[in-house]
């Protein structure tokens, strides 16, 4: 019955072309719009991750300085800044924390392997812009983000980021809901024909499988859109953070696979559940 | 074959049968007659569950159909032939697609399905119509597609609803041959009809049905 299903569905979808084409868009944008947020997002973490840990200051230190000559810093930061609270970072989580606060040094340290990772100390206070004094020690290589403007921008950053996340979920959910209405009112549409195939002993998935492929067609056209446009998108805004000197966004293999399913299966998911509650009516 | 016994029907507080008991054995010819709203649809509807009795059971080849489930309405339907009173032709497809779509439930192969249908098309003289959609036939033309989807895949119960209501003399005289060939060949066959001229043109058995009981069960003539 599956030539059945694929012929049947091919006939309702030529039948309704153009609600197909909307059904598809109205699934692919908000699909889009969320590969495009999740990307941006993941770009942005370490800027969203300053607003919570807005009193962090991260100073990197000079990679040549032995052991005891920073145990020395160290006491003397301790001695002249009692209300700072110093931490050195382990070796462990020295690399993540340092590619968290300095994104630009993603590159190198991805190139160099981490043979040689500079020495990072986080320190907690209350007057960030305080740690700006640091600048000036030779042992320091770089002060971490500390700024209002940081904090401002990271706060910025994950009202989009939670903004457009809503956005991208009311419209799916609205999308969701017109595939259930579509497949509400071909049943409808449909009834005298459905109750014909009863009466003649067609089965239910004989029924019900010309909906379903009517359904996951416009649905696997919107999740290659979704994943295209993610694709385009992400790429195009990666070539303009690269012209600010930012690092590039990247969307990952995964993303784009779970956009293309979703493209299917809510819209399947959406249809079974329309079917289960409609297309068991009595035969006359 | 079919066993009704003590069968009441009721729609909205109207009972429409009353207190039904019948046999049917495998390969006989039954005619169903009696005035109009006497229950004959009802009571062919109740044999392929379309209906369910408001009491009393009803078997059909050996199965209880009065309870049903649902997951085996599909099977019950593929042994029954039902030609109905109002054609029930799918409308956007052709006469063949029609017959083949029936026999596709069977397991027939697309190529099976179209030779048996054309078979039983040419058998009832609708071969050259085989492209058309029904609209686009007369009445007794969709009555005979009707005909030939009930009958191709030779069923061993057929069942008929006023089948020669949209009819001529000659095509009902017709249809009835063609009902008692395949009676003949051991089908059982249950004849629904008012019209009492069918009943006279053979000798079978009949049950007159009149205010939802059963008048006379006999040969015809009395």
């Amino acid at each position: 019955m599956i030539r059945h299903a694929l012929a049947e569905g091919w006939l309702l979808l030529r039948h309704r072309g153009l609600v197909s084409l909307f059904l598809a868009l109205a699934l692919a944008i908000p699909i889009g719009l969320a590969g495009v947020t999740l990307s941006v997002m993941r770009w942005l973490e370490p800027a969203v991750g300053t607003v919570d840990r807005a009193n962090v200051v991260a100073v990197l230190l000079h990679p040549h300085m032995g052991d005891a000559q920073r145990a020395a810093w160290l006491g003397s930061q301790r001695r002249d800044h009692p209300e700072w609270r110093l931490e050195v970072v382990a070796p462990e989580q020295l690399a993540q924390r340092l590619i968290h606060w300095f994104p630009y040094l993603k590159d190198l340290l991805e190139r160099d392997g981490g043979a040689m990772l500079p020495p990072l100390v986080e320190i907690t206070t209350a007057v960030p812009e305080s740690v700006a004094v640091l600048e000036r020690s030779p042992a320091v290589i770089a002060v971490g983000p500390r700024t209002p403007l940081t904090s401002l921008l990271g706060r910025v950053s994950r009202g989009l980021g939670i903004a457009l996340a809503a956005a991208s979920v009311v419209l799916l959910m609205s999308a969701v809901l017109l595939a259930a209405v579509w497949v509400h009112l071909e049943l409808y549409r449909h009834a005298d024909e459905i109750t014909i195939m009863r009466l003649v002993g067609a089965t239910e998935s004989t029924i019900r499988g010309p909906f379903l492929v009517a359904t996951a067609a416009p649905g696997l056209v919107a999740g290659a859109l979704a994943a295209l446009g993610t694709s385009a998108v992400v790429e195009a805004l990666s070539g303009m953070a690269e012209v600010l000197g930012l690092p590039g966004l990247t969307v990952s293999p995964g993303l784009l696979a779970a956009q293309a399913g979703a493209g299917v299966v809510l819209p399947l998911a959406a249809a079974v559940i329309t079917l289960m509650r409609h297309a068991a009516v009595d035969d006359e | 074959m079919i066993r009704l016994r003590s069968v009441d029907k009721e729609y909205d507080g109207r009972k429409v049968l009353r207190n039904l008991d019948l046999q049917v054995d495998a390969g006989e010819f039954l005619f169903v007659t009696g005035p109009s709203g006497a229950g004959k649809t009802t009571l062919l509807r109740l044999l392929y569950a379309a209906e369910r009795p408001t009491a009393g059971e009803v078997w059909v080849g050996g199965e209880r159909v009065d309870n049903i489930a649902r997951a085996r309405l599909p099977g019950l339907r593929r042994k029954v032939g039902v030609i109905f009173q109002d054609f029930k032709l799918l409308r956007r497809k052709t006469v063949l697609e029609n017959i083949t779509f029936v026999l596709r439930f069977h397991g027939l192969s697309p190529r099976e399905a179209h030779r048996r249908a054309y078979l039983v098309l040419k058998r009832l003289g609708l071969h050259h119509r085989q492209s058309a959609l029904p609209d686009a036939l007369s009445g007794g033309e969709q009555q005979r597609v009707a005909i030939a989807r009930a009958l191709a895949y030779q069923p061993r119960l057929i069942l008929a609803d006023e089948p020669t209501g949209n009819l001529d003399a000659d095509l009902a005289g017709e249809l009835l041959s063609l009902l008692c060939d395949i009676n003949y060949q051991g089908a059982t066959v249950i004849l629904a009809t008012h019209d009492n001229s069918l009943l006279e043109s053979i000798p079978a058995r009949a049950i007159v049905l009149h205010g939802g009981a059963i008048h006379y069960d006999g040969t015809w003539p009395p």
